[in-house]
């Protein structure tokens, strides 16, 4: 019987949330999980519709989020695990914080984010009647270095997730990026529905690759393989001009976001797909995207004293670079970047070399903050010595590089500056993004 | 002045801030007005543009990008290296590229990988179960008589333990962290003007008395003449490394 499980799982999310210890998220599913390992099972049973997975290196939160807000909008009851814990036990916490005290759970639908790693646990815990049309979806959005030191690196991942989909129900549906060469291979001779998205938009070109690619080589035969384009990363339309295989083409490559960045065009593509994947009419479709407010930390704007900030979530090379892009495209001017090095954020700052802080203009002055602050401020002193000063002119006084270590100080600058009308952007990894919104909203998350 | 330097395998082996070793030399080649060209030396290049060059760089990987490069370095690459560095040509190898340039590198399961050799160590995988060693770390330069009993930081993340044979003498001595193998307290290792070291990705850059001993060795024995590097302002540089020798 699990009611007691329920009450002890609803008391710890109470308490910690009173204590404010901060692990209302994880806590209650971690306990009810050590009691009972098949949790999960036993409350999936009691969705109504179904559930829907949204996996990979970037975008899920947003993705989730947007997906959700379409389901929301269709008049269901969703659940969500919007605290953005991705784990087993943030997910089996997500039941808890929702399901009643009497162990009724009055939801149609499940949409999680998963953690790339906790994909295949997760998956298997899910327990779904086909028969009585309830559905499961997964959407697979992409695979980027990230976090190495935890998740190991991308092609262990890709395997399994491609040894989870070979256990996964024919009914299923799957949701991929076409224009992710990994992801695509997913698809490849799989029982399951394959839709696909992916951009068809050449404007939106890169003029060049960037540096932190990690799927350019072609997955059956080995050979590099030919870009018609590439919108970031190894994102784009791709070929092995050997073997053959080439990009899919995507059912569905069009939609306006209403998120900025073209990172957002794929969420927004993602969530598309699935919404029509379950017949859902374009039109409401539409409609739900109205009023979509970010995620937290997702492009997130704060006011306070009169200054705009945005929140721009930036943990990888892949993410970092397309947060970069977006605000300059947005003329950004002041930007204070957080590096921090905890478990959530990796504990290995290596990648930061493989920014492109070479874009960033050189009339800006960065602050910089962080428990890697000063790995951070060397990292961009390197892209600004030479680069784009006149020639023979290389020792030109250089715009600052403002440091603080204490994150508090940085923003009291930062939001204290003469310029009222400036938008400040903040760039932040993970732990680094929940501190700033805990100085300036007065919690972490939600 | 002019520097070439190679660097193998950017777009298979560069998975953990490699570059910034690159963007290291470069910079502080070019503030000091010595004319600085990387070459791009991947599975297609030709091995002649890899003789031309004075300084070697190789970087960490993926398994399944270390496989796509090893076929091409063990056959074509490899055997350049090796005379180059018995040379004396300055030569970087950190973390899979250490692990590359052995003899063999033997996995948990499957045969063993054949290196070149270029330098005499060998390494193998304990198997799944065994930790992974992975972390900040910290260690006393040895064996480098201009280097000697000066600190470097960095961050290591290998599943294989490297032994190094008789003659090979290690880099490093650690201070805080595993090295080679975990067990014996060395890291890296030293054979005339090469480095192999588990610091992997970005090590030159808060170790700039490393990446200049690189260039300042290229130089000397490119020109055959003493040469005095002009110092940088490296606060900085300093900075990030004594904060991560006291955090750790």
């Amino acid at each position: 019987m699990n009611l007691p499980l329920i009450l002890l799982g609803k008391l710890v999310f109470y308490i910690s949330r009173i204590l404010k210890i901060g692990s209302g998220g994880t806590w209650p599913g971690e306990i009810a999980l050590k009691l009972n390992p098949n949790i999960i099972r036993f409350f999936s049973v009691k969705l109504k519709k179904g559930v829907i997975i949204v996996a990979g290196t970037n975008g899920k939160t947003t993705t989730s989020l947007m997906i959700r807000n379409i389901l929301q909008h269709q008049g269901y009851e969703v659940l969500h695990n919007d605290s953005g814990a991705n784990l087993l036990n943030g997910i089996a916490s997500a039941f808890i914080q929702q399901i009643s005290w009497w162990g009724k759970l009055d939801r149609d639908w499940g949409v999680f984010e998963v953690d790339e790693n906790s994909f295949p646990a997760v998956i298997s815990n899910f327990s779904l009647d086909f028969s009585r049309d309830k559905q499961l979806v997964i959407v697979f959005l992409n695979l980027f270095r990230d976090q190495l030191d935890r998740y190991g690196e991308v092609d262990v991942i890709a395997e399994k997730w491609t040894n989870a989909i070979k256990m996964l129900p024919k009914e299923a549906k799957i949701i991929l990026n076409s224009d992710d060469p990994q992801i695509a291979y997913l698809g490849k001779n799989i029982k399951q529905k394959v839709v696909y998205f992916g951009l068809n938009n050449t404007k939106l070109f890169l003029d060049g690759p960037e540096h932190a690619t990690d799927s350019i080589f072609c997955l059956n035969c080995g050979n590099r393989l030919t870009y018609d384009g590439i919108y970031y990363s190894h994102i784009g339309i791709w070929k092995c001009e050997k073997c053959g295989e080439k990009r899919p083409n995507p059912q569905v490559s069009e939609w306006p976001s209403p998120l900025s960045g073209v990172y957002n065009r794929y969420n927004t593509l993602a969530c598309v797909a699935t919404a029509l994947c379950l017949g859902i009419d374009s039109e409401k479709i539409k409609e739900a995207f109205t009023d979509f407010l970010p995620a937290f930390g997702r492009q997130e704007e704060i006011e306070i004293h009169g200054k705009k900030i945005k929140i721009f979530l930036s943990k990888n090379p892949a993410g970092f670079n397309e947060s970069l892009r977006t605000i300059l495209s947005q003329g950004a001017e002041e930007i204070l970047f957080v590096l921090n090095d905890r478990i959530p954020d990796g504990r290995d700052v290596s990648w930061i070399w493989d920014v492109d802080f070479e874009m960033l203009p050189f009339y800006i002055t960065p602050v910089v903050s962080g428990d890697r602050v000063y790995d951070l401020a060397l990292r961009i002193k390197y892209s600004r010595q030479i680069h784009k000063l006149p020639e023979n002119a290389v020792n030109l006084p250089q715009r600052p590089i403002l440091i603080y270590e204490d994150l508090k100080k940085a923003l009291d600058f930062c939001i204290l500056s003469p310029k009222k009308e400036k938008t400040l952007f903040i760039l932040a990894t993970y732990s680094a993004m929940l501190e700033v919104r805990k100085i300036l909203k007065g919690r972490k998350i939600l | 002045m002019k520097l070439k330097i190679a660097w193998l395998y950017r777009d298979l082996m560069s998975t953990y801030g490699d570059r910034g070793n690159i963007i290291c030399l470069t910079q502080r080649c070019q503030i000091r007005h010595i004319d600085v060209e990387v070459k791009n030396i991947t599975l297609e290049t030709s091995v002649k543009e890899l003789n031309k060059c004075d300084v070697i760089f190789m970087g960490g990987a993926q398994d399944r990008q270390q496989k796509l490069a090893g076929g091409d370095f063990l056959k074509n690459k490899g055997p350049v290296i090796k005379k180059m560095v018995e040379e004396n040509i300055p030569s970087l190898f950190v973390c899979a590229a250490y692990q590359a340039v052995g003899h063999y590198y033997r996995p948990y399961k499957g045969a063993d990988i054949p290196g070149p050799g270029i330098l005499d160590l060998t390494t193998k995988h304990l198997g799944d179960q065994a930790k992974r060693l992975i972390g900040d770390i910290s260690a006393e330069i040895i064996n480098i008589k201009e280097l000697n009993g000066k600190t470097i930081v960095g961050f290591e993340n290998h599943g294989g333990r490297t032994s190094l044979g008789a003659k090979l003498k290690p880099f490093a001595k650690v201070i805080k962290g595993f090295g080679n193998n975990g067990e014996d307290g060395y890291e890296g290792a030293v054979y005339k003007n090469a480095i192999g070291s588990y610091f992997h990705g970005p090590i030159l850059s808060k170790n700039p008395h490393l990446a200049d001993w690189l260039i300042g060795c290229a130089l000397e024995i490119k020109y055959q003449k003493d040469v005095e590097l002009e110092p940088l302002d490296d606060e900085l540089e300093w900075k990030a490394h004594d904060f991560m020798l006291k955090r750790l």
